[in-house]
């Protein structure tokens, strides 16, 4: 990995974390969703700081170079936050759904009961 | 109205329920209850029907904070000076609700059913994982909790307040950490617990490894970063003065 490199990857690093605490602080996020940020810039930075770790694991897996090997990370995680967020947008879909479907359903009843 | 409410989280608890909300009813009909239904498959919400159970049932699952918190919204808008969560499943013991609230009208703001005051902590993986926890807690606060995780704690109306109005409070043992440096007077008084009788614990093995480092990165890492809303640290006690 070259320096350039490295230091972009901790300067951004450090603000995906500064931006997360912020919003913990302010109250706009849960710390669950933080957790998952948190741990992705942590990430990058120890692979900043110790690039021999990446270059192993790199070697490991047999990519062309480490820069390559961050990439593909890079990419494996958020594809993986990107299906766990699809899998909870449906079903907070199905809860908004069902929530409206069951006010509406209660209204109609009250309506019927106070009319009657 | 009782000074107390019982806040009965269930979610699945057709097998414990009666028998839970039975035996507090029957013989500690001074305190006031609600059950929280938390969206249960089964038939958790016709039987506290068919008792005339005093029930918030919601309609989707929210989880086991949002379930708590809306029976802490309940308590809020009822009035209630104090509030303890009480599990579905037969774990707690509705004798030790009295003491806990003497040692809340001492002037505390969360009084802890704890196991372990002055019994001691056997040996296992989960009290291990105990350990751990309250190790965090007495790091970052200095104030040694012996029984982080136990779930039966009662809050003040302050608290009551605070938890269910804000985000990021769930009833854990990050919550409890982050009120303690916030300047909260948490006690802890010895109960005793049974082992749940039938239906399946939510902490399994997997569950629980990954709650612990939940609750282990929260309290270590994020908690130290959060800003109390003013509105909380203005009423003193609990907040700095």
């Amino acid at each position: 990995m070259t320096t350039v490199l490295r230091i972009v990857l901790i300067l951004m690093s450090l603000l995906v974390l500064v931006v997360m605490l912020r919003k913990i602080r302010q109250s706009k996020a849960k710390i669950e969703d933080a957790m998952f940020w948190v741990f992705f810039a942590l990430l990058l930075v120890v692979f900043s700081v110790f690039p021999q770790a990446a270059d192993w694991l790199s070697g490991l897996v047999g990519t062309m170079s480490t820069a390559n090997f961050i990439f593909l990370l890079m990419i494996f995680l958020l594809l993986v936050k990107n299906f766990s967020m699809s899998m909870r947008i449906s079903q907070l879909e199905t809860k908004v759904k069902d929530l409206v479907q069951r006010i509406a359903i209660d209204d109609n009843e009250r309506e019927k009961e106070s009319g009657s | 109205m009782s000074e107390v409410l019982v806040i009965i989280p269930a979610y699945n608890e057709e097998e414990n329920i009666e028998r839970v909300v039975g035996n507090l009813a029957s013989h500690y009909p001074e305190l006031d209850y609600v059950v929280v239904n938390d969206g249960s498959a089964d038939s958790t919400a016709a039987i506290c029907r068919k008792n005339g159970y005093n029930l918030l049932d919601l309609p989707v699952n929210l989880g086991l904070a949002g379930g708590f918190q809306a029976g802490l919204k309940y308590a809020w808008r009822n009035h209630y000076p104090y509030a303890v969560q009480f599990d579905g499943d037969g774990q707690h013991r509705p004798e030790y609700i009295g003491a806990m609230k003497k040692k809340m009208e001492e002037g505390y703001d969360i009084v802890i059913g704890s196991r372990f005051v002055t019994e001691k902590k056997p040996r296992s993986m989960r009290m291990f994982g105990s350990n751990l926890i309250a190790l965090a807690i007495r790091l970052t606060t200095g104030v040694k909790i012996k029984d982080p995780t136990s779930g039966m704690r009662m809050f003040s109306r302050k608290m009551i307040e605070e938890f269910a109005l804000g985000l990021n409070y769930g009833p854990e043992p990050d919550t409890i950490s982050y009120l303690i440096r916030q300047g909260a007077k948490v006690a802890e008084v010895q109960v005793a617990m049974d082992e749940r009788i039938a239906g399946e614990s939510y902490l399994k093995p997997v569950n629980a490894a990954k709650y612990m480092s939940k609750m282990l990165f929260s309290i270590l890492l994020i908690q130290n970063f959060r800003k109390r809303d003013r509105r909380y640290k203005k009423k003193g006690g609990g907040g700095e003065e």
